[in-house]
């Protein structure tokens, strides 16, 4: 096992340098440079090359190719993220405030969205083929349909004409005061958990009505057992572990994937940093947040594969 | 009394073929309800892109100053944007927006995905290796960030949203599509195929592709929700289809959350046209796997 580990996390370098290249150079392709994006839009093309290459040579721009890569990888192995091209601010302090937002509405999504999927998906396989199945089949594919930012400016819409009340639009943290924190946070993290329960919803589904058709479960009925206690104790066991896992793989990807609906409830998370870093240029934050996602998926990513030797008896890694 | 038909074959011959071309459509019907109502959406959308020219009653790009953010009325059935252009019409031009970036991505990257999965187990060995490490790396990307990326280097503008759609589908396409190719590639006729000193092109094309053809349509499918829903966010962010173009998530764009308090009917219609189409091609779809993917069939 310990080997097994060992070898995953090994595993992981090769894609992170895959992630690294490919980002890196998808950024030096994009036209225009963060020196470009300060001065051209502040409307005065009269800048002096010189005053531009001085800045460039500032932020390291002038550096061949290759030696702007290696030393942002020399930074990236003692963890050290660099400046921001834009700000100037370290990117660890650009990242951090944003990254407590998008952590907790990723948290409270994925809550939500398993609130709605385990039951849904269970009831939908119970109830096979009527018309509590075709209900939650129906609601479930009209999550996936419904972009989850149209959802939130529905909702915005929904409270103001029924209640005459908008949620605050100013985010604050949790540990200030969470009353006012939820009331913000809870509608884009319904509207984003809503699309990530169809996914649920339906693996949840069908893996239980998978395991519903096993020996043992018939065992299970045939002895007169309860069909709650069979649900679960003998069905949900079996069935949720391909839920959970397209649900923790659904999680690294919320971090990312706010990107939209960040925008439509005015949040600074880590979504709103991305567009803004990519429209400045800004390719050291770029970088940054890529590497950041990417690191996450892949931990999580190993973490299923780890809790599923643990939790499933019958899995064992070599 | 005339003889009657020996065989199934005969059976089937002898009905006319209209009747047989409309009972078939009768039992999709009865049997895949959810498939139908499906196809019946996404037959709509179909229509409403081919007779836009035709049916819409204004210019999708004329502004009307004289009457903006109007409300639902009978000269505007669903009300005008804040430049005075009807909804309803740009609503009806918008489907070939969405229909052309869907269609196109979808195409794309599920032809190249499947060359990439079928190539992929066809050769096996260092280069089956070396193409999945590849895909690892896109894979490590969420979605909206590689086609973001994507847009960032070519541009904005319906072809090259067309282009960053359809990059983040290629991994995806090729992983599954590989999977199955690797079942084919062990069957007796592609060592038949081999032994008969057919070139890796041949087989590849001829032989591997026509018979994982199931999960490349699903695949497809599945894509064409996914890439329209993709295509409304990028536009609403505004890194994707670019005004005056009428686009569905464009609409929803900056006058329409502003004003979704006075004009709600511009937040309202194009996001409903979005779902509406991105929800018939998601049931058609799944009927679709279920019809074609006997493993996942309900009993």
């Amino acid at each position: 096992m310990a080997f097994y580990i060992f070898k995953r996390l090994l595993a992981m370098i090769p894609t992170l340098l895959g992630v690294a290249v490919l980002i890196f150079v998808l950024l030096r392709v994009v036209p225009g440079d963060v020196v470009e994006a300060r001065y051209l839009t502040q409307g005065s093309q009269f800048q002096s090359q010189d005053l531009m290459d001085q800045e460039r040579a500032k932020l390291g721009l002038d550096q061949p190719l290759w030696k702007q890569f290696t030393t942002w990888m020399s930074g990236l192995a003692r963890l050290d993220f660099g400046l921001s091209m834009w700000t100037g601010a370290p990117i660890t302090e650009e990242i951090k405030l944003r990254f407590a937002l998008s952590l907790q509405l990723a948290i409270m999504a994925s809550l939500l969205a398993q609130l709605l999927a385990i039951p849904l998906g269970i009831l939908a396989a119970v109830k096979q083929d009527t018309w509590v199945d075709y209900a939650v089949r129906v609601f479930s594919i009209a999550g996936l349909a419904t972009p989850s930012f149209w959802l939130g400016i529905m909702m915005i819409l929904f409270m103001l004409i029924v209640f005459k009340w908008v949620p605050p639009m100013v985010f604050t943290p949790l540990w200030v005061n969470p009353w006012e924190n939820l009331a913000l946070l809870i509608w884009p993290a319904l509207a984003v958990g809503y699309r990530y329960s169809a996914v649920g919803t339906r693996m949840m589904r069908s893996a239980m009505l998978e395991v519903l058709r096993e020996d043992y479960i018939r065992t299970a009925r045939a002895k007169g057992l309860w069909l709650k206690l069979i649900l679960s104790r003998h069905a949900l066991k079996n069935a949720i572990l391909p839920v959970l896992t397209v649900m923790s793989l659904e999680f690294a990807f919320l971090l990312g994937g706010l990107v939209v609906t960040e925008q439509v409830f005015n949040l600074n998370g880590l979504g709103m940093l991305f567009v803004e870093a990519i429209s400045h240029r800004d390719y050291t934050l770029v970088q940054a947040l890529v590497m950041l996602v990417a690191t996450f998926f892949l931990l999580i990513n190993f973490f299923v594969d780890i809790a599923y030797a643990w939790i499933d008896p019958r899995i064992r890694y070599r | 009394m005339a003889a009657t038909p020996q065989t199934l074959d005969e059976l089937s011959r002898s009905a006319p073929r209209r009747a047989r071309w409309i009972s078939a459509i009768v039992d999709f019907v009865r049997h895949r309800p959810l498939g139908a109502v499906g196809a019946a959406l996404i037959l709509l959308m179909v229509v409403m892109a081919a007779t836009a020219g035709l049916i819409a009653p204004y210019n999708p790009v004329a502004n009307d100053y004289t009457a903006m953010l109007a409300g639902p009325s009978s000269e505007h059935w669903l009300g005008t944007d804040a430049h005075g252009r009807d909804v309803l019409t740009r609503i009806l031009y918008g489907s070939r927006t969405a229909l052309m970036v869907g269609l196109g991505a979808s195409l794309l990257g599920a032809t190249f995905g499947s060359l990439i999965g079928v190539a992929s187990a066809y050769f096996g060995g260092r280069v089956d290796l070396i193409v999945q490490r590849i895909m690892d790396v896109f894979f490590a990307f969420p979605v909206i960030i590689l086609a973001l990326a994507v847009v960032a280097v070519l541009g904005t503008g319906a072809g090259n949203v067309i282009l960053a759609i359809a990059a983040p589908m290629i991994p995806r396409c090729a992983r599954v599509v590989r999977s199955s190719a690797l079942a084919v590639r062990e069957m007796p006729y592609i060592d038949a195929a081999r032994a008969s000193g057919y070139g890796h092109n041949r087989i590849i094309l001829r032989h591997m592709l026509p018979n994982v053809m199931a999960p490349i349509l699903i695949m497809a499918t599945a894509f064409l929700g996914e890439a329209i829903l993709l295509e409304a966010s990028l536009s609403f962010l505004g890194l994707g289809v670019q005004e005056p173009t009428a686009a569905w998530g464009l609409m929803l764009r900056g006058a329409a959350v502003e004003f979704a308090e006075t004009a709600p009917w511009m937040a309202i219609f194009p996001g409903l046209a979005i779902s509406m189409a991105v929800f018939g091609f998601n049931l058609f779809g799944d009927s679709l796997r279920d019809a074609l993917d006997p493993r996942l069939r309900t009993q």
